[in-house]
């Protein structure tokens, strides 16, 4: 049986967390939504929970089809695969800036600071950004190329997109990366050890 | 396969942040793709920032530094 989810209109994190409410009871799910953050969230979760997914557009809508060919597993066994399967540290920018104090030499550093993960022997599992640190993100911002650079060696690249609104950056934006809170929150919450710069 | 299109990179060093900060806004301002990165630990083990660019602005960026600082030292990384 599909189940129907009419998610247009509202805000990040609320369709994504519709969506997964309605994956324990259901293994087929159409959501309609308007916006592509909403879009690349919900493929994110289905793409993490092993689901199939499919989307369509329809005027200035987004259709999309998620399907799971395994039964329903219960919240217990769900919970734990969550915990077994994540590890290591996660990077978290709440700021475009290193440290507090003189705000160009913060500025200096954490450039500096993130061309610096590349030389980790283990690279960090997830990078989060938010408020001010998603300006880091942009195109321009000197940072990208290493960011870009990290992406491709399998760093979970996290950005909040209400953030990216409020900055008006969505433009400059790699919009694969757009994010919302439940993802960052749960992000962070299941990180071995969080290091904010 | 092996491409030999890897950018051959060098680093202007300061001898404090401040003059790196300086430094690139200056570079900025005239849109010179640069990148500032810690300096390399072959360089110097002291902890410091510096700016690296590809080769093929070596020459404008030497001019433009060199005209506005008494002191900036070119590498090859």
């Amino acid at each position: 049986m599909i189940h129907k989810i009419d998610a247009k209109g509202l805000a990040c994190p609320q369709p994504v967390v519709m969506t997964k409410n309605k994956m324990k009871e259901f293994s087929h799910i159409e959501i309609t939504v308007d916006n592509e953050t909403a879009v690349e969230n919900i493929k994110r979760l289905a793409s993490s929970s092993g689901w199939f997914f499919d989307q369509t557009i329809s005027g200035n809508d987004f259709i999309i089809n998620i399907k799971s060919d395994k039964p329903q597993v219960s919240d217990e066994t769900k919970e734990t695969i969550t915990s077994f399967d994540n590890a290591g540290t996660t990077i978290v920018f709440s700021s475009n800036k290193m440290g507090q104090g003189d705000d160009d030499l913060g500025a200096i550093l954490m450039k500096a600071f993130i061309h610096t993960i590349l030389s980790l022997e283990t690279a960090p599992s997830a990078l989060i950004f938010y408020n001010s640190g998603v300006l880091l993100t942009a195109e321009d911002s000197g940072a990208a190329d290493d960011l870009q650079a990290l992406h491709e060696r399998g760093v979970e690249i996290l950005i909040c997109g209400t953030c990216v609104n409020f900055y008006n950056i969505g433009d400059k934006i790699k919009t694969w990366a757009l994010s919302n809170m439940y993802d960052i929150l749960n992000t962070m919450n299941r990180a071995d050890r969080l290091i904010n710069p | 396969m092996i491409t030999d299109s890897t950018p051959v990179y060098f680093a202007a060093l300061f001898p404090s942040v401040s003059h790196v900060m300086k430094a690139e806004r200056i570079l900025l301002v005239e849109k010179l793709a640069i990148k500032i990165i810690p300096v390399p630990k072959s360089i110097s083990s002291d902890c410091g920032v510096c700016i690296r660019f590809e080769e093929k602005l070596l020459d404008i960026i030497q001019t433009i530094l060199n005209n506005n600082f008494e002191k900036v030292e070119f590498r090859k990384l």
